[in-house]
């Protein structure tokens, strides 16, 4: 049951996993590369560490994107018949959801292992001034866990009907109006600023995507 | 088991301006059930309340002995399902849409599946958003044989099809109710089709079921009358009058149901007389009762 699920979820992903995979893989070696000098002198520990600093936002940008797609890759064959064939299938409604998720999970191992394989060998590759290390297991880990929260969060969205969808929407249009309306009458609420600290600072629950994602560093 | 299908009490709403009510419908064991009733009259929906695909406001459902929803699983792996329209995924071929199910299916018959393939003649490597709608047909008719099903459920399975298409299906599916002795409970408005193979039938309007009773009865039973010098009120005749019509003169035409012979002596009681019985192919049967039902006119 797993195995069919898998090759038709592959069906659905395959371009969205060969061009993450090929992402994954190239930034860790783009992140280095990005400090290499054209005489081929030694790398300089405050270039390399701005180099991988400023590549290192695209490691959460890419983690939620392969989240988000995937996750919509996923539903695309039940959403298009409306669920009637997932429905009509002798399988509880949680085993199939579960076979689905488990399938897209498996299916993002393929860029997470991509992108370990890139960060050991950039940092194999490069020779790492004195006072630094390279942390590829820690990147890659932090990228696997990214990945799959984002996965697991658009997987929860995107498994609803267009009514969850309205009321995520509704319940995210509130916040925004709230804080509106706060500002035009002058009164000091700052409900943006207290839900993103809530939410993408530790421990918030996004708060993997931010900080730093240091392959290099001190 | 004397009943396949089991429906007591349904209620379901969706929406504001469509509602089952009230619901009551079994389907015999063995039997080849015909589900009749125009667009929109609550088919399609019924079908989807007794598999499990949506979930009633009220009243009991049960499917082969199983209750439904609690044991949808259960029931599911023993129906053969032909939906409306074919919900399958696009992108996967006719050979991988065929190892998709039958992985989900313990009955699953693969020398019956390749048989109908050639028989069909559905090209394997083909993906199934690209089939025509003849093919998409007769790949759902397979799908639903090739599980070896105690019951199929066909909603509306050659509606678009061109009569060699509908041919083959249709065999295909006869075939195997004789060689397995299957229930089946097939809706569809094309009533001249269903004439030819159903035992039961069932007519169903406005989320209500109108009428269930043997293909015989049904056909027999429903006539028209010409009757001269009729009484304008009736006394309690034994059969169900659905509509009187002025004709000329004195002379009525009647529309009766569970109508026999022997009944000409109730006019015979009344001072009336029977001038003509006219017999009402299922079609003209259906439309009738379908009139009746929704302006009653007697």
């Amino acid at each position: 049951m797993f195995r069919v699920m898998l090759y038709s979820q592959w069906k659905w992903c395959r371009l969205i996993v060969v061009l993450g995979s090929v992402a994954g893989f190239a930034l860790p070696l783009v992140s280095v590369q990005g400090a290499a000098r054209a005489d081929s002198s030694p790398l300089q520990a405050g270039e390399l560490l701005q180099a991988v600093q400023s590549w290192g936002t695209l490691y959460p940008v890419l983690a939620a994107a392969l989240g988000l797609l995937v996750a919509i890759a996923t539903w695309a064959p039940d959403h298009r018949g409306r669920h009637v064939h997932a429905l009509s299938l002798p399988v509880p409604r949680w085993r199939y959801v579960l076979l689905r998720f488990s399938a897209g999970a498996v299916l993002l191992a393929a860029p997470i292992l991509a992108l370990s394989a890139g960060a050991v060998l950039a940092t194999w590759s490069a020779t790492i001034p004195a006072g630094l290390q390279g942390y590829p297991v820690a990147l890659a880990i932090r990228f696997a866990l990214a990945v799959l929260l984002a996965y697991a969060v658009f997987f929860a969205v995107s498994a609803g009907t267009a009514r969850t969808a309205g009321i995520i929407l509704a319940v995210i249009g509130s916040v925004i109006l709230v804080q509106v309306v706060a500002s035009v009458a002058n009164v000091d609420f700052d409900l943006l600023g207290k839900l993103q600290v809530a939410v993408l600072n530790w421990p918030g629950p996004l708060a993997i995507f931010t900080g730093r994602w240091m392959l290099i560093d001190v | 088991m004397s009943n396949a299908i089991e429906i007591h009490q349904l209620h379901y709403r969706a929406g504001r301006t469509f509602e089952i009510k009230d619901l009551d419908l079994s389907v015999p064991a063995g039997a080849i059930y015909g589900f009749l009733g125009p667009n929109g009259s609550g088919k399609t929906t019924t079908i989807r309340l007794a598999l499990g695909l949506l979930r009633p406001l009220a009243g009991r459902i049960t499917v082969l002995g199983d209750t439904i929803p609690e044991n949808a699983p259960h029931v599911l792996a023993r129906v053969g399902f032909v939906p409306e329209q074919p919900h399958l995924d696009p992108v996967l071929t006719v050979r991988e849409t065929l190892r998709f199910q039958a992985a989900f299916y313990p009955a699953w018959d693969w020398p019956w599946a390749e048989r109908l393939l050639r028989q069909f003649e559905l090209q394997e490597q083909q993906p199934f958003g690209r089939l025509s709608k003849g093919q998409k047909g007769k790949l759902m008719m397979l799908l639903a044989l090739a599980q070896r099903p105690e019951l199929l459920v066909l909603d509306e399975p050659t509606d678009g099809l061109d009569p060699v298409v509908r041919r083959d299906v249709l065999s295909a599916l006869l075939d195997y109710v004789s060689q397995r002795r299957a229930t089946v409970f097939i809706s569809s408005h094309l009533v001249h089709e269903l004439e030819r193979f159903c035992d039961w039938i069932g007519v169903m309007d406005n989320g209500r079921l109108i009428t269930a009773v043997p293909m015989e009865r049904f056909k027999n039973g429903v006539k028209r009358l010409r009757i001269s010098d009729a009484p304008p009120t009736p006394d309690s005749p034994p059969f169900v009058l659905l509509a009187r019509e002025p004709a000329n003169g004195t002379t009525e035409t009647w529309l009766v149901r569970d109508w026999e012979p022997q009944m000409t002596r109730y006019f015979e009681s009344i001072g009336a007389v029977v001038n003509d019985v006219i017999d009402l192919d299922l079609e003209e049967g259906f439309v009738e009762l379908l009139r009746t039902f929704r302006s009653p006119r007697s």
